[in-house]
């Protein structure tokens, strides 16, 4: 049957935090002040970390008394709108803040959440994923990444590929085979990786772009604590399939091209197109109704409901529209985007130009969320 | 469960048992469904929308809105957008009193010649909505809510591409049954708006019902020995039509539900832009995975697709889009974002 989502919208309390974050942004990241990133790519503040964490607007959904707000996923998804959409460098925060510290207080032990909950808070925390391998992509079950019960802990051997801000991080969620089972999805498990634990080597993998958030991590003899295992052992499946199910909808999969879009307004307001027009109007009424989404899904989320498919659904919309966005700018306007430049518009379209191809891809590829959705629909 | 999903599931089961495939069919070849219409009038669905002075049985646009995207779920032959949304909207004017039966809606197509000379009705309104059938043609005319009967008009009968009537009719000096002042808030674009989300209503169920009917089909259909849903360029097209019916049921429920606050232009260009772009990209996959099937009378499909076409150029397309294209442009860069965050509570002068 069809899938459904139920309208919502902000409350009183929301939009007051919504002013809230806006007035923080005024101050603290004027326009100018910053070069702004595009969407998760956008480079490290641990100031701004600490800032937000001071206010209480990082691991917003975490209960109290681990150091969080017990506010809400509509409540976060507020404030991460106003920070992405203008290109605030959030990646030291950002994966903690989105599911790992999320993975912590549904799976891990009261210590755990003691350890690591308080810090994530508080913005202190960097996060990395420790998913995809070589030969590992879609089909994570296939993880070949090994860890063997040794005294007091666990030894652990392999590779995780794909790893963004791994030479950052100070924690990594790593799924690795713990247990011998037929079923390939059972005898996974999580380990929690200090990242400076000896044994690891952090390759950097340029991007295409120059960049190099994206790494590499080789495990050899990495020895993991036992009390360093995250939920159930052999229950690693359950638990990482889980793992952003249902926050995949958030407004980083819509929200990346709109700082381009707004200056590309701003350069050319006086000499633009009948076709860039429509173009403003198209996409204005097509970013309305995927926020819609996000929310509707968030919400349903705060309710305890488990929006997987609507997530997914977002998901895949949010960025092929993405994608449409950067190639539409380019059918309206002749210019070549530099990465030096002096027009921001022109230095973000280029960037967007060569990273845009990856927004489909992170996060569960386009091709397995449609995948999903079909099967929701039988 | 809201007022609206009580009335959607109240609608949706009399629908199910009386608007069946057959009788959509006889509708479309005789013009009209006495059946159908009986049997709405009969629970009250006939004049939802519509306030009790008037008329009517009262119910907020929300309301009227639930009811439609049932309609629209089963392809329900019947002037319903014009009886109950757009009826009420225009008898929101003091003294409009309505009559029992179908009511229907002049849409103020472009180059309509409408105008009232003194107290007559002289010119043509073209496409109107079942015109020939209706007990009472309203119209917003010259800062009037005017009602004219068909007997008083020249009717030239003409059908959508759906086969729906779209009848032109003609009037030469005639008096209108009814002519009241409208008030301010009655203004053609404001009309138009309404119109827009009556249609995107329609068009909201029709895609549940074409990703719905996609859905099942490719799961029932058989060819190299599996269902053809189990072939993953198949199941593109199934996710999208389940999709973008996701995407514009939602839409139009927000639109509805700031239509009932007052001022929601900006929420109903959207949801009409939406639900357009939706009619071209879901009838298409929905098509594609039915292969020749789906171009046949004797298949469902086309109930529903032919009135995603048809709605879509109804009650405005292009003209959404650019409209809403300035308004952005007026409003400039900086407040880009509180567009799409805030909707018509930004400011957006539309």
């Amino acid at each position: 049957m069809a899938i459904r989502l139920i309208a919502t919208e902000l409350t009183e309390q929301e939009r007051d935090l919504q002013a809230q974050v806006r007035a923080f942004c005024e101050e603290h990241l004027p326009r100018g002040s910053f070069e702004p990133g595009l969407g998760m790519s956008s480079g490290q503040s641990r100031d701004l970390s600490r800032e937000l964490g001071k206010r209480g607007w990082l691991g917003m959904a975490l209960p109290q008394e681990y150091g969080g707000s017990d506010r809400s996923t509509v409540d976060r998804l507020v404030v991460v709108e106003e920070l992405l959409r203008r290109g605030a460098p959030l990646e030291h925060h950002w994966t903690a803040d989105r599911q790992s510290g999320v993975m912590i207080n549904r799976s891990g032990t009261q210590e755990q959440k003691q350890r690591f909950l308080p810090s994530i808070a508080a913005g202190e925390l960097c996060f990395c994923i420790g998913m995809s391998e070589p030969d590992s992509g879609s089909d994570l079950a296939s993880v070949k990444s090994r860890a063997i019960p040794v005294d007091g802990g666990w030894l652990l051997n392999g590779t995780k590929i794909w790893t963004s801000n791994a030479h950052f991080a100070d924690w990594m969620i790593c799924l690795c085979r713990t247990h011998d089972a037929d079923n390939p999805h059972q005898g996974l498990s999580q380990l929690l990786i200090d990242m400076r634990s000896p044994g690891i080597t952090i390759n950097p993998i340029p991007l295409l772009d120059g960049t190099a958030d994206f790494a590499e991590v080789v495990f050899e003899d990495v020895f993991v604590p036992e009390d360093l295992l995250l939920g159930e052992p052999g229950n690693g499946w359950t638990q990482v399939t889980s793992e952003l199910s249902f926050e995949r909808a958030g407004p980083e999969r819509w929200i990346t091209p709109v700082i381009i879009v707004e200056n590309f307004l701003r350069e050319n307001a006086d000499s633009l197109s009948p076709a860039a027009v429509d173009f403003l109007g198209h996409t204005i009424a097509r970013w309305w109704g995927l926020r819609q989404i996000s929310l509707a899904a968030a919400r349903m989320i705060d309710e305890g409901l488990a929006p997987a498919l609507q997530a997914a659904i977002g998901k895949d919309m949010g960025t092929e529209f993405e994608q449409e966005v950067i190639t539409a700018l380019q059918q309206l306007i002749d210019i070549e985007p530099s990465l030096v430049s002096r027009s921001p518009f022109s230095r973000l379209l280029a960037r967007a130009v060569l990273v845009a191809p990856s927004w489909p891809i992170r996060g569960g590829t386009n091709e397995v969320l449609k995948g999903i959705i079909a099967k929701g629909l039988r | 469960m809201s007022e609206q999903d009580l009335l959607f599931e109240t609608a949706d089961r009399l629908f199910a048992a009386v608007c069946t495939f057959d009788e959509v069919q006889r509708a479309q070849n005789s013009g009209w469904s006495d059946l159908s219409w009986e049997a709405c009038n009969e629970l009250g669905l006939t004049r939802i929308g519509v306030g009790e002075d008037a008329g009517g049985v009262g119910g907020s646009i929300a309301d009227a809105v639930a009811l439609l995207m049932a309609a629209g779920y089963h392809s329900v032959p019947l002037p319903l957008a014009e009886s109950t949304l757009l009826a009420g909207w225009l008898a929101k004017a003091p003294g409009v009193i309505l009559p029992e039966g179908p009511l229907t809606v002049i849409p103020n197509k472009a180059n309509d010649s409408l105008r009232l000379d003194g107290a007559k009705l002289f010119g043509t309104a073209q496409r109107v909505p079942w015109g020939r059938k209706a007990s009472l043609v309203l119209g917003l005319i010259d800062g009037h809510i005017i009602g004219v009967t068909p007997s008083q008009a020249t009717v030239s009968e003409d059908v959508n591409v759906a086969g729906e009537a779209r009848d032109d009719l003609s009037f030469d000096g005639v008096t209108p049954v009814l002519c009241e002042r409208a008030v301010p808030e009655q203004t053609k674009q404001s009309l138009q708006l309404m119109g827009a989300l009556s249609r995107s209503a329609l068009m909201a169920g029709a895609l549940l019902r074409v990703a719905d009917i996609t859905a099942q089909y490719t799961q029932e259909r058989k060819q190299f020995g599996k269902a053809i849903g189990s072939f993953q360029a198949v199941q593109l097209h199934v996710v999208r039509c389940a999709e973008q019916a996701a995407y514009v049921d939602l839409g139009v429920q927000v639109a509805a539900r700031e239509a009932d606050r007052g001022v929601a232009a900006f929420e109903i260009m959207a949801a009409k832009t939406l639900a357009n772009d939706a009619a071209r990209i879901a009838s298409r996959a929905a098509h594609q995975a039915h292969g020749a099937m789906g171009m046949t009378q004797e298949y469902v499909l086309h109930q529903y697709t032919r009135r995603l076409w048809a709605w879509r150029s109804e009650y405005g397309d292009a003209s959404w889009v650019h409209h809403l294209g300035e308004a952005v442009v007026a409003l400039g860069a900086d407040h880009h974002f509180h567009v799409i965050a805030d909707g018509s509570a930004s400011g957006i002068s539309l």
